[in-house]
């Protein structure tokens, strides 16, 4: 009996113990926010991320593997606006972690300080497909919510973590010298761009048009979410002939099939973006997966 | 004294001026500069945007969570309907879920069933703590037992129209539910993840509707029903991964005697249950809208009690069914077809309670199911399915159903 008490107490001790780490544990849903959370808190923070790049970010399963990852994290930065609702409640629920919890400085959700564009003004419902009536959650392609994420990645570091406040406001700072210094290299890629007339799968591309003035006249999708009919694809095809639109953009993790279909009825050309850090291999940061894009965009259209 | 104030008024305003004075701007300046003129613009904005919120938006924002979870089944079986009742087109229930933070300390779950055969019932009802220490959770309520893997998932989100054979038979056609508590903490101490639940409730099971006992199975602690899982959850590697889990439990349950004596038909004996599930995932990240696999095993085991503790005017009266051990299993795969179909298949092999064979021995029940599932969006699910049952000595029953489900409301996590 009594080795048996000894032989519990020590199993509860094993499983009690956790390793001290001084650096910030942030974990982010996307490789986005893991990008800019690394370039704000450098080596003062240990981050990690759950989705990948190629992959659906709404998508993600709510892999056991994940819950440890929070259950360590001192904060979970997501991109919000529902796109991770499909797995992220199970993997809070699932970590038990208080600093995680709404309402706490380790639960940041990041929408709350972007611009967000498509915000639902009217009565919203699952007839227009599976719409996000907070809004389109795919801010991230706008140099100019990089720049804001960035910062509020440095207040809430700072917060949590007073003592390197200030090496966090100079990480933000560096990365937005960095970005306005590759924005002025863009001013060329931005020009052959602008105004130019394209069809996109998704919604996801909605941000990176409004920074680059692409006129985005139709979708794949009929609505988010739902695939596309014949119906629809025969009035997008129209809409493509009438508009001169000779560009279809798409993620890499949607079927190219039906693209090619369109493509080819229309003399269009496919062109598959990653639309987040490490999507392609050339993707390799936030700086270089938005001068791919525009690199990719202004080839294209030129 | 008016020279002092008229000296305060120039030094105020030399001061000011000298505040005022254009001096050279490093790039660090203007970098905060424009950092300032940003943040006043966040703040701008989220006070336009609480500014915009309707009347009442902030009570609307503490209303709990809504949904309605509808199953409908049909029954076109050739030769007959194989359901309860006989109906050939049924809602098999309606199931309404609330959902929201009870406080900083607890979540509250409710679900309450309606059918056409069973009324209206509370399915579960539970809190969770959300600010425990040691990555412990409690949950207090009424629950689906985490004993196995489909157990804890409700029968309308399984890919098959029912419960595996050997859980309906062992655990309740609808699933075995407890109330009481429920003890978990998750854990990596070997480098994988592990979880640990323990849980202890009123009964383990559900009795039959007209059994009386002499006393409730849980009047005393020993007749309370206790049950333990332990899950081990491996990444194989980025797209596969696997699980494997075990769970036990113990209680007391009311047993039905072959005679009645004043009105007590049922004494309460002991049942435990013993199981084993594996499930492999595979997934693969890039392709995962249209392609997967999932591979499922359970083997469960229940051991009863074999003396009865029989009241003294039932002395000599024996169990209605024998009093031996069963065991039972199945085998699930589901293969993606493309992105919103998928092909499924379930074996199922038990020794079945139900089956009563000669000199008291037990038929086992065999069992093959073949499912499409069509997923016209995430809130609808249109399934088709055949299945061959075939019981030891009996006639073979064949069974073509067909179901739909749908779900009203916030968008829910997907099962895992």
């Amino acid at each position: 009996m009594r080795r048996l008490l000894i032989g519990l107490h020590a199993l509860v001790l094993v499983l009690m113990a956790r390793p001290a780490s001084a650096q910030l544990q942030v974990v982010t849903s996307t490789t986005d926010l893991y990008d800019i959370a690394t370039a704000v808190g450098g080596p003062l923070i240990r981050a990690v991320h759950i989705s990948e790049g190629y992959q659906d970010p709404h998508f993600v399963e709510a892999k056991p593997s994940f819950i440890l990852r929070l259950r360590d994290a001192d904060v979970f930065a997501f991109v919000g606006l529902d796109l991770e609702i499909g797995w992220m409640p199970l993997l809070l629920q699932g970590a038990r972690n208080r600093k995680l919890q709404p309402g706490q400085p380790g639960y940041l959700d990041v929408s709350s300080v972007v611009q967000v564009l498509d915000a639902a003004r009217g009565p919203v419902d699952r007839s227009q497909g599976d719409v996000h009536p907070m809004g389109n959650p795919h801010y991230w392609l706008n140099p100019e919510n990089g720049r804001r994420i960035a910062r509020l990645f440095a207040g809430t570091f700072g917060a949590l973590d007073p003592q390197h406040a200030a090496a966090y406001q100079d990480g933000a700072a560096r990365f937005q010298a960095r970005l306005a210094e590759q924005e002025r290299s863009w001013t060329p890629l931005l020009a052959a761009i602008r105004g130019q007339p394209v069809v996109a799968w998704h919604t996801s591309w909605r941000y990176l048009a409004d920074y680059t003035g692409l006129d985005i006249v139709g979708f794949l999708e009929p609505k988010p979410g739902v695939p596309p009919s014949p119906a629809h694809l025969a009035g997008l095809i129209a809409t493509m002939k009438r508009t001169g639109a000779k560009l279809i953009i798409m993620e890499p993790f949607y079927d190219r099939k039906t693209a090619d279909f369109v493509a080819t009825r229309t003399g269009a050309t496919v062109l598959v973006l990653p639309p987040s850090v490490g999507g392609i291999k050339a993707a390799t940061d936030y700086f270089q997966l938005l001068r791919y894009n525009l690199e990719q965009l202004a080839a294209a259209l030129r | 004294m008016r020279v002092l104030a008229v000296a305060g008024i120039l030094c105020g305003w030399a001061l000011g001026a000298a505040a005022q004075q254009p001096v050279p701007r490093t790039a660090a300046d203007s970098s905060r500069a424009r950092q300032i003129a940003d943040s006043l613009a966040i703040v701008r904005e989220l006070e336009a945007a609480t500014a915009a919120q309707p009347a009442g938006g902030t009570a609307q924002r503490l209303l709990p969570d809504l949904s309605a979870v509808g199953d409908l089944l049909a029954d076109l079986s050739p030769d007959r309907s194989t359901q309860e009742d006989g109906d050939r087109l049924l809602v098999r229930e309606v199931e309404l879920g609330l959902q929201a933070a009870v406080d900083p300390y607890f979540r509250g779950v409710v679900y309450l069933g309606f059918s056409d055969s069973e009324g209206a019932a509370i399915e579960q009802a539970f809190l969770t703590t959300t600010s425990l220490p040691w990555s412990l959770q409690l949950r207090l309520g009424r629950y689906l037992l985490p004993f196995g893997k489909q157990n804890a998932t409700h029968r309308h989100d399984l890919h098959t129209f029912e419960y595996p054979y050997a859980l309906q038979r062992f655990l309740g056609e609808e699933g075995l539910k407890g109330t009481g508590i429920e003890a978990s903490r998750i854990a990596a101490p070997f480098g994988f993840f592990q979880e640990l639940i323990v849980t202890v409730v009123n009964q383990l099971g559900e009795p039959g509707p007209d059994l009386v006992t002499s006393a409730p199975a849980s009047d005393r602690l020993g007749g309370l029903g206790y049950a333990a899982r332990l899950r081990n959850y491996w990444d194989l590697d980025a797209a596969t991964n696997i699980e494997l889990s075990v769970s036990a439990g113990t209680g007391k349950l009311a047993v039905r005697l072959d005679r009645s004596v004043g009105g007590l038909n049922a004494t309460n004996a002991r049942r435990s249950l013993a199981g084993m599930d594996l499930t492999l995932r595979w997934r693969p990240l890039q392709q995962g809208l249209y392609r997967s696999f999932l591979l499922q095993a359970e083997v469960l085991r229940v051991l009863n009690e074999r003396r009865l503790d029989l009241p003294a005017d039932l002395a000599d009266a024996q169990s209605e069914l024998p009093q031996r051990d069963y065991t039972g299993a199945y085998l699930f795969a589901r293969w993606q077809l493309t992105r919103r179909g998928f092909l499924g298949g379930r074996v199922d092999w038990l020794q079945d309670p139900e089956l009563l064979a000669p000199a008291g021995s037990v038929g086992t029940l065999r069992a093959g199911s073949l499912y499409y599932e069509f997923f016209p969006s995430e809130f609808s699910k249109l399934v088709a399915g055949f299945e061959r049952r075939v019981p030891d000595g009996g006639t073979a029953v064949n069974r073509v159903l067909a179901q739909v489900t749908f779900a009203l409301g916030p968008h829910r996590p997907h099962p895992f």
